[in-house]
Order: C-alpha cells, then structure tokens, then sequence
C-alpha cells in the first residue's frame, strides 16, 4: 500500500493561504503535532495520505499588535503556555494543565482544537459509532463513566479541547483557508451533527487563532478534576478569568467549562453573577451553584452535577486569591 | 521516502512511508532496541527520545520529523555525561538509577532516564547543586509510567543525581556508588535485551485475527494463497470471549501481518452470550460452557488446577473450606435473629484489574533448524516452559531451548504455556523461519489476564463483652470471564484464630475474557472485605483496630509487626472516626496480610569459574524481582568478593543446571539463595578462594531440595512444595479524601513486612514499595471496563485504564521484621506475593477513618467518594 506524503511547504511556500488537499481521491490526513493522528494511524492500522503541515513559515508564529494577538496554527501548547502567562494567563494555565510535558512540547493549538473525540468506542478498533462510519452512539447505551452531564447531542462523549474552552473565555476567533473570523462555536459547532469533532470542510485549514488584546491586570485559574496526580483527561475542566478594579469589583469576566457536553461551555450566567461583585463567598457559591443548572445527566454521570459546581468553585476561589 | 537523520552522532539515511512514528524508525529501521514502545498512545513514555535536545515521544513523533534532526536515543545517552572524569561514560542519572535502583523489570527505564536526564542538565543549569522537591520532579517525569512501582527509587535517583552525588563515578565526594541490582548498567543504557527486541535472520512476523464478537462458532477458515497461517481455535470451534483469538498469520513485515490478518475471511456465527455476573447467574442464561466436556476446556484463573466442584448453568462451586462450618453458619443465624452488636454483615465489590506488563506477550521461536528448536520468550518460567513446549509439541526436551534473558514484567500472567508462544512456534515450524509473535498493548489489555472482579458477602460475629472472635462466613463470587478455580474467600482460612468458620468460593462465568493469576491470586481480594469487616468491628466497638488484630492473631510474626506499627507516629496520631469536617479529611488505615510459604525443591544451581572469575547460573528469569542479584549476592558472600564481580547467566541452555523454579508463587529467592550459597560453599572447600590459580571451568552443583520435616503437604506440584508457616504483612496507611473533588491521594505508607531474613535488601525493598503503588491503583484507579452489549474490553489503552503515576506515589516506609524463619536454609521465605495483599485494604480503612464513610466497591474513584459523601454515608 503506497502511502503519499505531502508537505504543504514543498506546496505553498508562502504559508497556509489557499492550501489545498491534495489531488485525487483517497482518504487523507492533515498533521501538525500529530500526537492525535499517529495515535489512531497505529490503532486502527490506516494508510491514508497525510498532508503534513509542519514548516510551513508562519505555521507557529506569535505577532502581537495593537488589534490583538495572532497565534499560527502551529503554535505548540507547551508554548503557550510558557509564552503567553503574562498576557492571557486563562490560556497558557489551560495549556500548562493538559497531557503531559512530551505530548505539549509537540501538540499544536490548531491540533487541539481539531482533534477527534476521546470516546473509548470511537478509538475501539471494533466498534462503529456515530464518529466512525456507524449510525449510533454505543456508549448511550453502554458505559459512559465520562461522558456528558449536558446531554443534548446524540453523542455522549464531551469534546476533547481544553483550549477551545480556554479560548471561549477570551471571545477569540479562527482563522482557516477559506474563511476568516470564526468563532470557536462555529468551528466546533453544538454537537447537533454527531458524525464531527468540528466543522471545518475537507479541504479546509485551520491556520491561525486570533486573540483580542491582553486585558491589563487579568487574573486567571484553571483546575481539572481527575482522579490521579496529572496527565489524565477531566472529569470536569474550569477556567477563570477576571479583571477587577481597586476596590477588587469584578469589571470583565470569563467562564468556561469542559468535560460536560459535546461541546465547552461559556457560562454567561455565572459570569452575570460574577460581573459587579468582589468575588464575596455568597457570589462564589451561588455562582457555582448556577454552573450546573440545567445539567440533564446520564445513568453513569450524575456524579458530575456536584463536580461541576465543585470545579467551578475552585477556579473562582482560587482567582480570587 | 528516504530522509537523512542523525542519530547518537551518527548520520544515518533510512526510508520511511509517512505513516510510521520515531519509535518504529529507531527501533525496527535503525535496529536501535534501547528504546521500547509500551502504550502507542503517548501515556507511558517509554518511547521517549531526545529530538534536537526535547524530550519527545517515540510513538506519537511522526518518522519524518526526524529529518535533518539530531536524534539521542537511550543508547547514545551515555556519551553525553562521559566528560566529568567519571570513567564508565555513563551519564550522573543513569549512575543514580543504578545506585538507588530506580528501576525493576526495566521496561519503562530507557524512557525515564532520557527524559530525566533532559530534566537534570536543565535543573543543574538553573539551580545547581539544589535538590528539587517531589513535586518538581513528579511534574517534570508525568508523562512516564512504571508498571512495576519503582516511583520511589526514582524520587531518590533524580534528587540524588540533580544533588551532584552521582557527577563522578564512584560517587562523588563522600558518596559512595554501588550498583544494587546486578543488571542495572544494561537496563539504564537500554542494552538489555528482552524478547521484544530480538531479530533474527530471515524472521517472519505474525500477528493474531481477534474475535469481535464475544461468542459464536467459527467455521472453516481457508488462508488466501501463499499466506502462511494457523487456525487457533479449538475442536470445538466456538468463540467465547470477545477479543479470542481465532487465527495467525505471519507476513514478511508486521504491518503486512496485521493487514492480512484484519483481512482474513472468517465464518462466523454468532451465538447468544453473557456479560453481567448478575445476569450469567439467572435460570435461562446463555450458557459459557454447555455440555459437561466443554467445562473441562475451562482455563484456571490460579497457579493449581481448580478444585472439584458442581456445575449450575454459568455457577461453579462452592468449593468448601470448613472448619466448624455448620456451627459458624448456626451462630451467625441466631446472632443475626438476635441483633446481636457483635455480627458485623458487610458486602464487598472489586473491579478486575489488569496485569497489563510493560513488555507485552512476545515470543520468536525459530525452528529453522529442524533439529533444534530455539524459544524466545517473555515469561516466568523458562524451565517449565521448555517442559511444556516438548510436551505440547512432542519433543525431547533437550532439543527445546527457551531464552528469556530479561523479562518486561509478568505480575502472573506469563506463568504459562499462552497462544503466542504455540503459534510462532507452530509457524515457524511450517515455515522453518524464524517467527517473531508480539502482543500490541490493545491485545494485551484485553485477553491476557486480569486479577477477576468480585463480590464477597462477610459475616464475622464477635463477642459482645470480650470481642474474641465466634464464627467467621465468607462468601464469594469470583467474576473471572471464561475462567473458574478462583480461590479468594478460602485464604480467609489461614487468619484470625481457630474459630468455627466457613469460607465459600463460586466462579460465575461469562463470556469475557479470562482471569488469571495474578500476584498474590485472591489475596488482595479477600483483603479488601476481610480486613474492612475488621476495621468496622473495631469501629464498633470502640477497639483499636490493631489491637483487636493482635488480640485475635496466632502468628507471632505478626504480632510483631503489630506492635511495630502500633509505635507509629502515623498510627498514634490518627485522628477519631468521622471526627473531621473541613473539605480535606485525613485518615490512617490498618491492614494486614498473609501469605503461604512456596519452595521449588528441584531448583539447581551451578558456580563455576571461567578465565579466573566467578559464574553462578541456573534455569531462571528476572522480571524485576532481583533473581540475578540474589544469585551474585549468595556467590559472593561465600567467596567474600563484590556482587558486580560475579556473573550470572540464566536459562538452561548456557548453565548446566536441569531445573530452574518460576519467578511466581513467591518462590523464586527462597529456592536460589541457599542453593547458590551451597554450590559456592562446596566449590571453595574444593579451590579455596584463588580464583586466578583455579583451573578453568572448575564447577559444582547444588540442589535445594526440600525443607527436612517442614512441608505442610506432603506433595510437590508443577514445581512448588508447601512449606509449614505463613509470612506476614501489617501495612499503615495515611490519606487525604478532598471531599469537594472526591479525589484520594494517599501521603503515606509503612509496610511491616516478616518474611525472615532479606537477601538483597535494596531490591527487596523496591518490590515492596511496587506492592504499595500496584496495592493504590487496585484501591483507586484500576478498574477493567467492558461493553455490556458486546463484552468487547473498552479499557484497552493506558488512557482508559489508569494505573499509578510517579505524583501518586506516598512516601513509603519498609519495614522488614527479620525473626522467625531460621529453620528454612537461608533463613528468609519470598516477598511478592505477601506484600500485596493489605496495601490496598488499609487505604480503604483509612478512607473510613477519614471520613465516616466506608468505601465497599473498588475503585474508589471520585464518582463513587462523592456518590458515598453524598448520600449521608458520613458519620
């Protein structure tokens, strides 16, 4: 079986502008880090051409300017987390927190957001779900220890993207081949079409994450609840950031939360609650509180209603200080 | 595509297809072995490489970013930490590994040396001669697992090495530098060779088509032309587990054999199955075995055959062990009719937890020579294995030979003949080629054994006034798949007293896969119920939950251990039950272990002297538990030199020795130590200690034989004899329950443990703290998940199943009571087993302790913490 790799510098020299797939038929790949990709390549024992995206120029460069802050596609997690902890602490704490050292030193930020689903069906070389060729969702049925407690999609798994949670706070937008200015929840959509992990075309690219400017004197936190020391995808995931003025009143905020519904969640009422205040205890736990709401858990994940809540009241006690 | 890349300083071009990772590159095109590929995912590390100075992952680094890169594997780590006047070339981390023997098996060490060598030059370079705290270095190796549990001796050997101990070798300053575990040089250089990484000439590869159903019958399989494969299934062509292997083939590439395996054109049937216990044991279930032949093709999930015992559809038992039976079960009654305070009644749950060995079930067996069979095989026992492989293939045995010169772990699954060592051998006998058969980690976390799920209902009535123990019931039902011959409510037997009780053991089959033996078989298990059931009548009662033990216990070696641990800082500031409510609630918990005491009489050792130096060998394995070490250790005390300076080589080929015992059973020591120091005693009464002046190849022998008048059953089994007397274990635990996330992290643990005198006490010490990090994954993280509708195995990578990372490690205390054993040669009885059994029970003790709530199903993970919390369980 041939396999065809194509690097998408020997392509367009110039950069992820107007690249295409790569001709003919066939299934393909693109790869970054390819700590998703290579994973499933061994599982699954697939031959598929892969466009490897890696040294094309620009493909992880940082530009800040007065509009904001432009991250390449290529942009490593563990830079961004070592890179941006003074200006955007929400994502480089969100970055520094998931896998573990190896896999951010080579996971990319466009790799994060475009990864498929960690369901242990999907990556089940013998089973078919929603996600790979099937017409159902096994785990609704089967075990589901770790899926969703927001259930309103008809897969149960939560999307794997920390980032994207981290970057929902920050109102940032997405930038592929064909189309400029996305929001995260149109990249990643609501779930509604179980078959994808996001909603980029075949023949699209992700290339770049634009990032509005740093907010002065933004304060972040970000935990995941897991049952070991680290290195172990969430239960339940949070992040916080907040800007407050002198008299330590909440001016601007940002919630999120992941490990709960087929895609991260903004939280804007908890951010309503949190906005005006001074991080009080009665905030805190009513803002908790109101992360849950709504929570529609499954048979096996109603253990989740109470971490959500628990999760969220650590970010936010812990960005208060 | 051909890529140019340099690697340990060397520039090498290779050809690449695009899909393949830097670890198949390394390892299979470049021929560099030192480093392993354990998970494929990215969770263990064990593939990691230095890729222009980073740390990287092999498994998940596509091959073609090693393209004009500069590339350190394991092999070439060395070199770089030659320049500090040390001599050896090694670089200060491997040196530390070695000295504070951060390593067992030696799987997953190439990885964690790389990555902790890039840790060290970085630390030095920012901090010096500072020694980094745990978490920094938990934090820095977090994306690297060690199955065997040697986290602390990892703690110890970074610290020490990024203290500038290790700088020079030999040590630098006052520090002197030993290397513990005889191996440990070829293990932290990554030149150990295991099965895994042997290539021979002309060698095939094959690989296994799985059942993905979990039953059904088979029909004729017919290969395509020209593709050479074996039907593997039994006569009676029925598939019963999903993930049973059903065919292999080999092809001249790996890639090629799985294709063609996934390829194969199977008949197949499917028939109604089982999954759920509960279910498996309902009037009108579909049945695993049907017809009283079929039960006879049923696998043993222990070391022995199973006992005798009836047939209900899926239900197998009880087998019986009584004494007073009916007067405990007439007691138990009226109590109970009565209310009586002294009946405490709990039911308990464990979850099957996997072996899951870094170096999966591999075998090359090359039968080229059609005189001359030649096993390369990852197991327990080369000894037995020669054995059974001329049984099962009809043969002289002495034109067997089985090579495992080091073994990636076993924990009790490669104590047998398995399917992947019949089928190499089998093909390369059609084939007359070498044949190279190797488990990927999603075969290997599915059907090559786990320590079976459980539930075990516990009586134990005390009395009311002086709480001296009145009768004992324990019921359990093991959940082993296919497999029966559990024996886990049994060892309930061999504690406590000699006081009218029953213990009953039933396997409930289903179609999942099959249990196995697995260090300490039913132990922890029993355990987890047994020595909660305890704790909770010294709750009770108001008793110290040790004491009431030493009130109770008949062994004097664990009565020692019990004043021991009563001593404890950690135990005597313990806090009251349920006393405590702020969101983190600490706890200490008390448990304790038995174990029986197993000798291989048979066992025979050879020391001999080659070109003026010291060889001991015989037909023996090291999977991590320190056999070659022992076997320098015994040699060299007679003759009053260094271990390092005696060789040792294994297996029966290249060691003149007929028999050599299992690495299971907690056997293996026991049997070598005295038998290597009595053929060195009688080769120095013969050549005096000249070793120069000795003439070459000089040798004597020694067999152990059994213990005069010691054996508590008269008769010896596949190698082991019973000895008399139990071994023993006390361990203390201390948790910390966050009781908002429902996470347990366990502080700290001491492990009493009377085993008699220690041979190779570093080491010893190292299996006993793996005990302790196997015993914390059983409590809270392992958990074997299947799908109920089609029983496929959905924990089948190392994401899913958790097992124990480095920052969960406690800080843990050995203790060794050396007393009690002098009348067996030696003077010291094995470790494994008996070290494994209470950890995980006195963790769930002091999660009670901690916080009023007692956790009855294992794992406690969060969910369950918080469900427990929740529902008023707290007291």
């Amino acid at each position: 079986m041939s396999v065809t790799i194509l690097t998408a510098y020997d392509q367009r020299p110039d950069g992820l502008d107007g690249l295409d797939g790569p001709d003919g038929t066939g299934e393909f790949a693109y790869r970054a880090g390819g700590t998703d990709l290579q994973e499933r390549l061994r599982t699954t024992g697939a031959t598929p051409h892969i466009l490897d995206l890696t040294g094309v120029p620009g493909f992880a460069a940082v530009e800040r300017t007065d509009d904001g802050t432009t991250l390449g596609a290529g942009v490593t997690v563990a830079a961004l987390a070592r890179d941006l902890a003074g200006d955007y602490p929400a994502l480089a704490l969100t970055a520094g927190g998931l896998a573990t050292p190896q896999v951010r030193t080579a996971a990319t930020i466009g790799g994060n957001l475009l990864q498929r689903t960690r369901c242990w069906y999907f990556r089940h070389p013998h089973t078919s779900c929603f996600k790979s060729g099937g017409d159902s969702c096994p785990a609704r049925d089967g075990r589901h220890l770790y899926g969703n407690v927001f259930d309103t999609a008809p897969c149960v798994h939560p999307h794997p993207s920390s980032l994207a949670m981290a970057l929902l706070t920050y109102a940032a937008t997405v930038d592929t081949t064909q189309r400029d200015g996305l929001a995260v929840g149109e990249v990643l959509g609501d779930g509604s079409d179980p078959t994808r992990d996001h909603l980029l075309a075949d023949d699209e690219v992700l290339t770049r994450v634009v990032l509005p400017p740093p907010a002065p004197g933004e304060q972040a936190a970000y935990f995941r609840s897991i049952s070991r020391f680290e290195a172990e995808w969430p239960l339940v995931e949070a992040v916080v950031r907040v800007v407050r003025d002198d008299a330590g009143t909440v001016t601007s905020c940002g919630v999120a939360i992941g490990g709960v519904a087929p895609v991260p969640l903004r939280l804007a009422a908890v951010e309503a609650l949190l906005t005006g205040s001074t991080l009080d205890d009665d905030t805190v736990a009513r803002a908790a509180a109101s992360a849950a709401q709504g929570a529609n858990p499954l048979p096996e994940t109603g253990y989740k209603v109470a971490l959500v809540e628990a999760t969220v009241r650590e970010v936010l006690e812990r960005v208060r200080g | 595509m051909e890529l140019t890349t340099t690697v340990n300083d060397e520039t090498r071009v290779v050809e690449v297809d695009g899909t393949e990772s830097a670890v198949d590159l390394v390892r299979d095109g470049l021929g560099l072995t030192g480093t392993k590929l354990v998970c494929g995912s990215g969770v263990c590390g064990a593939c990691t490489m230095l890729v222009d100075g980073e740390p990287v992952l092999g498994c998940l680094t596509p091959a073609t970013r090693l393209r004009d890169a500069s590339v350190t594997t394991v092999e070439g780590i060395a070199r770089r930490g030659g320049d500090d006047g040390g001599g050896d070339d090694l670089h200060p981390v491997q040196r530390a590994f070695a000295h504070h023997d951060g390593l067992q098996c030696g799987y997953c060490t190439p990885g964690f040396v790389v990555d902790a060598v890039a840790f060290h030059d970085r630390w030095r370079a920012e901090h010096g001669t500072d020694e980094p705290d745990r978490q920094a270095v938990a934090e820095a190796l977090a994306g690297h697992l060690c199955r065997c549990g040697a986290y602390e001796g990892i703690y110890r050997a970074v610290a020490a090495a990024c203290r500038g101990e290790h700088d020079a070798a030999g040590g630098s300053g006052e520090h002197v530098e030993r290397v513990e575990r005889v191996e440990a040089p070829a293990k932290v250089t990554g030149a150990a060779v295991y099965t895994t990484d042997v290539v021979r000439p002309g060698m095939l590869h094959a690989a296994i088509r799985r059942s993905d159903h979990a039953a059904g019958v088979v029909g004729p399989i017919t290969f395509p032309d020209g593709v050479l494969g074996i039907d593997v299934l039994g006569e009676d062509r029925r598939v019963r587990w999903a993930g049973q292997p059903i065919a292999v083939v080999a092809a001249e590439t790996q890639a090629e054999a799985r294709r063609l395996a996934r390829e194969l054109a199977v008949p197949f049937t499917p028939e109604p199955f089982v999954i759920d216990p509960d279910e498996a044991a309902r009037p009108g279930a579909p049945l695993v075995y049907a017809t009283k032949a079929d039960r006879k093709e049923a696998p043993t999930a222990s070391e022995g055959a199973p006992m005798p015992a009836p047939w209900d559809g899926n239900v197998h038992g009880p087998s019986r062990a009584p004494f007073l039976g009916t007067l405990a079960k007439r007691r138990i009654r009226s109590a109970r009719s009565e209310g009586r305070k002294g009946l405490v009644e709990l039911e308990f749950h464990t979850a099957a937890q996997l072996h899951t060995a870094f170096e999966p079930h591999a075998c090359v067996a090359d039968w080229s020579d059609p005189q001359y069979l030649r096993v390369w095989l990852s197991t327990q026992g080369v000894a037995a294995m020669r054995l059974e492989i001329a049984d099962h293939f009809d043969l002289d045995p002495t034109h067997v030979e089985v090579v495992a010169e080091h073994v990636g772990g076993g924990f009790g699954a490669k104590l047998g003949l398995t399917m992947e060592a019949v089928a190499a051998i089998s093909l390369s006998r059609l084939s007359r080629r070498p044949v190279r058969l190797v488990l990927d980690r999603h075969e290997e976390l599915t059907g090559t054994g786990n320590r079976p799920g459980s539930r075990s209902r516990v009586s134990l009535l005390v009395d009311d006034d002086t709480q001296a123990v009145r009768a004992l019931t324990v019921d359990t039902d093991s959940h082993a798949g296919i497999a029966v011959g559990n024996s886990v409510a049994a060892l309930a037997m061999f504690l406590y007293d000699r006081t009218p009780r029953l213990a009953r053991d039933v396997d409930v089959v289903t179609n999942a896969p099959p249990g196995a033996p697995f260090r300490g078989p039913g132990g922890p298990t029993i355990a987890w119920a047994l020595e909660q059931t305890v704790d909770e009548t010294a709750h009770r009662f108001g008793r110290d939950p040790i004491e009431l033990r030493a009130q109770w216990d008949g062994n004097p070696k664990r009565q020692a251990l019990y004043r021991w641990a009563s001593a404890l800082p950690t135990w005597q500031g313990r806090p009251a039950t349920g006393s405590q409510t702020g969101r983190y609630r600490r706890g200490v918990g008390v448990a304790a272990g038995n174990w029986m005491y197993f000798v291989d009489p048979d066992c025979e050792v050879v020391v001999r002297v080659e070109a003026g130096r010291l060889v001991v060998s015989t037909a023996v394995q090291d999977m991590g538990t320190g056999s070659r070490t022992v076997l320098a250790r015994a040699v060299a005390g007679v003759f009053d030199v260094e271990p390092t300076a005696v060789d040792v080589r294994l297996g029966l080929a290249n060691s003149g020795a007929t028999h050599g015992p299992a690495s299971g059973g907690s056997r293996t020591t026991v049997s070598l130590w005295s038998t290597a120091v009595d053929a060195a005693t009688s080769l120095r009464a013969r050549i005096g200690t000249d070793l120069a002046g000795a003439p070459d190849g000089v040798s004597a022998t020694a067999k152990r034989g059994g213990d005069r008048g010691m054996r508590a059953v008269p008769v010896t089994m596949g190698g082991i004899q019973v000895g008399r007397g139990f071994s023993a274990a006390v361990h203390v635990s201390e948790v910390e329950v966050d009781t908002r996330t429902g996470k347990t992290r366990v502080l700290r643990v001491h492990g009493g443990i009377a085993v008699g005198r220690i041979h190779a006490p570093v080491l010893a010490r190292s299996q006993c703290e793996g005990s302790v990090i196997q015993g914390i994954g059983l409590a809270l993280y392992e958990n074997q998940v299947l799908d109920p509708h089609t029983g496929l195995t959905l924990t089948a990578n190392l994401e899913d199943y958790r097992i124990p990372q480095l920052g969960d490690t406690p800080e843990i205390d050995i203790h060794f009571h050396e007393d009690g054993w002098d009348r067996v040669p030696g003077g010291g009885v094995g470790l494994g087993e008996v070290a494994t059994i209470s950890p995980a029970a006195s963790v769930g003790n002091a999660i009670f302790n901690a916080t009023g709530w007692r956790p009855l199903t294992l794992p406690v993970r969060p969910d369950r913490l918080l469900e427990g919390l929740r529902a008023g369980g707290a007291r």
